[in-house]
Formats: structure tokens, C-alpha cells, sequence
């Protein structure tokens, strides 16, 4: 396995994360797709770091273990703004929060 | 060689597993293949001899942040997407051309033919050289983190819990 397997793999999964914030109505999927973006970048901090010239510096899994501790705060905070969401307009669609667009 | 298998294996899951989540009317399915996803990279992980973050991924994302979608989708709408609602937006097309441009965008580096890096075959620090360099030279990021998650905390609860309108105290039940 070379660096560009876990590289190309990386950004097809950074790909379908981003598809999926693109074509999707439902605000939780957009979160989902959300996850596996930031989960695709972190593949690659490692594959950078396992192919490093110096591994035993450790920055990718530090770095990644940063990028998890964030993400998780991201996801309770998204969810929960979410539930605020769907309380206050008794849905979770992205088109039908159009409260700002004026007509 | 086993390498070499164990990583089209992982992923193959890992590719299907976002796809199948991102693509999925039934959300509980969906969260289902996320969690399928996260395994699947995991592993990958673990390929790459990073046995802790591999370790973390599980405990986070397959424990918290799984359960915490689960519970997220069922406080909110229809689970099922049984109706016959559009589950994809207004603007999909135009959403998937421009995917398609970033995926070949960040290809584009490919053509050029760098040599490829040599992998590390052994790294013998693991986890407890980690916690020292957490506790070393990055003791200021892990205590910020730390500030973060607290905050990240009460925020969220005071979101969920949502605005007490001073009404509900004044009316008589």
C-alpha cells in the first residue's frame, strides 16, 4: 500500500460526505455527511503521518485526537441545535427554514 | 499481501457505508451504515498503526456520537421516509456537478508522479508516548479542548432545553 491508496481513498470519502451535504433535505443528514467529511480528513492526517519521515513525533494522532475532541463538542452542539429547531419550526427540512428569505 | 487485502476490504466497507448513509430514506438506516462507515475506518486505522485513535474512533464515534444520532432522529421527524416526500433538495444536480469538480480538483495532484513515500514499518511509541507529548508541549491545546467540551456541554443542553417563555410561570395550573 502506498500513500496514494489512503489519499485517494480519503477524498472519495470526503466526496460522498460532500454529495451528501449538497443533495440532501434532512438536517441530521447533512450533519451525517458533515461526520464522514471531517472522519476522511482525519484518514488522512494518519496516512500522512504513518508516511512521514519522522513518525515518532507523533503529530498525526495528536492531531487527530484534537480534530475527534472538537468534532464530538460539534456534533452535541449540531444535534442540539437541531432539536431547538425542530421544536420552534415542527420540521428538520432545509427548505422549508426559509424564515429570512423575504418574498 | 495480507496488507494489501485487509485494505481493499476496509475499504470497500468504509466507501459503502457513506454512501449508503448519505443515500438512505429510512434515517435509522442511514445512521446505521454511518456506523458501519466509522468501523470501516477504524480498521484503517489500525492498518496504519495508529492502534489508539483506532481505539478512540470506536469509543466516540460508535458509541457517542452514534447513540447520540439515534436519539437526535427519534426526538425529531418521521424516522421512516416512508412518505413520498423528496428526500433529495432543490439544488441537487447543481450539487453533484460541483462534488464532482472538487473530487477532480483533488486528484489533480495524482498526475503528478511524485515518487511515493516509504511507510514506517514499526512505530514502538504508542499510546504512552502520546500521553506524554499530551502532557509535555501540548498541555495548553488539551486544557483549551477541555474549555471547549465544557462549554460545548452546557451549551448544548441549554439548546435542547429551549426558551422558557416567562408566560408558562404566570399561568395558573
Amino acid at each position: 500500500m502506498t500513500l496514494h491508496h489512503y489519499l485517494i481513498l480519503a477524498a472519495l470519502l470526503f466526496c460522498v460526505g460532500l454529495m451528501g451535504a449538497f443533495t440532501r433535505r434532512n438536517a441530521i443528514v447533512v450533519l451525517f455527511s458533515v461526520e464522514i467529511m471531517l472522519n476522511a480528513a482525519n484518514l488522512n492526517f494518519i496516512a500522512f503521518w504513518r508516511y512521514s519521515e519522522n513518525p515518532a513525533l507523533l503529530h498525526g494522532p495528536l492531531f487527530t485526537l484534537f480534530a475527534i475532541a472538537v468534532a464530538a463538542a460539534e456534533v452535541a452542539v449540531g444535534l442540539a441545535l437541531m432539536i431547538a429547531v425542530y421544536r420552534h419550526f415542527k420540521t428538520v427540512d432545509l427548505e422549508s427554514m426559509d424564515t429570512l428569505r423575504e418574498e | 499481501m495480507n496488507e494489501v487485502v485487509a485494505f481493499w476490504i476496509l475499504s470497500v466497507i468504509a466507501v459503502f457505508g457513506a454512501l449508503v448513509a448519505v443515500r438512505k430514506r429510512n434515517l435509522i438506516h442511514g445512521v446505521f451504515a454511518l456506523l458501519v462507515f466509522f468501523a470501516g475506518l477504524s480498521g484503517l486505522f489500525l492498518l496504519l498503526l495508529a492502534e489508539f485513535i483506532a481505539a478512540v474512533q470506536v469509543l466516540v464515534y460508535i458509541g457517542a456520537v452514534g447513540i447520540l444520532l439515534l436519539f437526535a432522529i427519534m426526538l425529531t421527524e418521521r424516522v421512516t421516509g416512508d412518505d413520498d416526500r423528496r428526500v433529495t433538495s432543490r439544488g441537487w444536480f447543481w450539487g453533484l456537478v460541483v462534488t464532482a469538480a472538487v473530487f477532480v480538483v483533488l486528484l489533480l495532484p495524482a498526475i503528478q508522479q511524485l515518487p511515493p513515500p516509504k511507510a514506517a514499518q514499526t512505530i514502538d511509541p504508542s499510546v504512552k508516548e502520546l500521553g506524554h507529548k499530551l502532557m509535555n508541549p501540548y498541555v495548553v491545546t488539551l486544557e483549551v479542548l477541555a474549555l471547549l467540551l465544557t462549554a460545548a456541554l452546557i451549551g448544548a443542553v441549554t439548546a435542547a432545553q429551549g426558551v422558557r417563555m416567562p408566560k408558562e410561570e404566570d399561568s395558573p395550573e
